[in-house]
């Protein structure tokens, strides 16, 4: 069965602005009875889509513009906890620095800020995000899973294969690839990148603040010139528009299915599905450490079962690679 | 229990092949298991009570203090070691600062988590044993803490 918001994807795709699509060629489209096309029909309207209906003639949308409202995430939501409190503001500093506030004053497990824009995105070590208004998702999410601070370091892995996971449900057929450890490219360009942040006492975590920014809507002309050759977006690399909102709640959903899983059966199924995503082993690759020089090179030949990644250097030694970037 | 001793064994384990080990004294049994996550809770530590760590495991731990009111602030996890938010930042602590029990004191690092590292003690830093972008181990000391 197709993830319930990839059935409300697929009807607003099917609405059109200017003529009236009938209830019955929705339902032949999508397989589902008229009354259930007409269940989600409402659904979506109180999400904030504005469809006109009309008896013998159907459905059309009176506007082409697609609503990005706290209403229209929360509403078109399928998930138990994760955003089930959502924080939307219109601009924001940086997500994670409000969900760590919101961490700080005893938010619970779940709670998710998003941010239209961002005017101080940041990514790792400071470097910044670029985080113009309305054709991007920028979100984080707080954690409070009961593991070892040691292990929480996999969580990394396991918010990469989430979002891979929902970018590919909206490009399909093109695929993603990991970067290891968790950024998202397609065709070698940076489509999506993950902030973790981590306040942890030595034996028990406080919080993790799951920070994801995502090009959905910016075009390749709209990218900083230091960042057009490096990156993209779905809709460049698609040729479609993503509707924001849905792809929010695909991404909650996509977080919480992984999340749980690894909680109830172990990170095996995380490593497994992020092995799929990842196209390096046998190449040569190369590390830098502590933003110095290169610090490791040598075949790639994969990652061990605590996430890190395994280099076999010249000297036929296998490093085991806990941080830094690889280049 | 204590967890002081717990913490001990733990870090004499995570530099051996030892998976499973279980240890029973007149106080009670102690068992640990580790390794690849399988329940997403590991490593698990269960003790009914505390058994006392072996000399070995004790030795190489062995804080090295100069004055028995120096106390250390150690490494969460295996990870790079960052004094200071971004490479342009200030140091979240400079030598010879006061800081307080909970405030953050530098980050570790490791695949792009960024643990922002407490500390559990107050008192003047009058070390820093690492230098900025660093590799640290597990239970490696980061500062000497003057209390």
């Amino acid at each position: 069965m197709k993830p319930l918001a990839d059935i409300d994807s697929q009807i607003v795709c099917l609405l059109k602005e200017g003529s009236f699509v009938s209830g019955q060629e929705i339902s032949t489209a999508l397989k589902l009875s008229r009354s259930a096309v007409w269940k989600r029909i409402n659904g979506l309207r109180k999400g904030g889509y504005a469809i006109e209906a009309r008896p013998n003639k159907g459905y059309k949308l009176s506007t082409s513009e697609k609503p990005y409202t706290t209403v229209a995430v929360s509403s078109a939501l399928k998930t138990e906890t994760f955003a089930r409190v959502l924080h939307f503001h219109e601009s924001v500093e940086s997500t994670n620095t409000l969900a760590r506030k919101l961490a700080q004053d005893d938010a619970e497990e779940g709670t998710a800020v998003i941010a239209q824009a961002q005017t101080n995105g940041r990514g790792r070590r400071g470097r910044a995000w670029h985080s113009p208004k309305g054709v991007n998702l920028y979100t984080s999410i707080i954690l409070r899973p009961d593991i070892s601070p040691v292990h929480a370091p996999t969580l990394t892995l396991l918010a990469a294969v989430a979002l891979a996971e929902a970018i590919e449900e909206f490009i399909a057929p093109i695929r993603v690839n990991v970067k290891w450890p968790n950024d998202i490219l397609i065709n070698g360009r940076k489509v999506a990148g993950i902030l973790t942040e981590m306040s942890s006492e030595p034996d028990k975590i406080d919080h993790i603040i799951i920070g994801i920014g995502v090009n959905l809507n910016i075009e390749a002309k709209a990218l900083p010139e230091e960042l057009a050759e490096i990156a993209t977006s779905l809709r460049e690399a698609s040729g479609r528009a993503v509707d924001m909102t849905l792809f929010a709640c695909s991404l909650y959903s996509s977080l919480e299915k992984w999340y749980a899983l690894s909680l109830s059966s172990g990170f095996a199924p995380v490593l497994a599905k992020w092995r799929t995503y990842f196209d390096k082993v046998g190449q040569n690759v190369k590390v830098s450490e502590g933003g110095k020089g290169v610090a490791t090179e040598g075949i790639c030949t994969g990652i061990d079962d605590d996430g890190a990644l395994l280099i076999k250097t010249t000297d036929n030694v296998i490093e085991r690679v806990v941080s830094g970037d690889v280049i | 229990m204590d967890l002081k001793e717990i913490k001990l064994i733990y870090k004499f384990l995570k530099n051996t092949d030892i998976s499973e080990l279980e240890v029973e004294d007149t106080r009670g049994k102690l068992s640990i298991k580790r390794g690849v996550v399988s329940t997403g809770v590991a490593p698990a530590v269960m003790a009914t009570s505390v058994v006392t760590p072996t000399a070995d495991a004790d030795a190489s731990n062995a804080p090295k203090e100069e004055s028995s009111n120096i106390k250390e602030v150690t490494s969460p996890m295996v990870g790079t070691f960052y004094l200071s938010p971004s490479p342009e930042a200030a140091q979240f602590v400079e030598l010879g600062a006061l800081i307080k029990k909970g405030q953050t004191v530098c980050i570790v690092e490791a695949m792009k988590m960024m643990n922002e590292v407490e500390s559990e003690l107050s008192g003047k830093v009058v070390k820093i044993l690492v230098e900025n972008g660093q590799p640290v181990e597990y239970g490696e000391p980061l500062f000497h803490v003057e209390i």
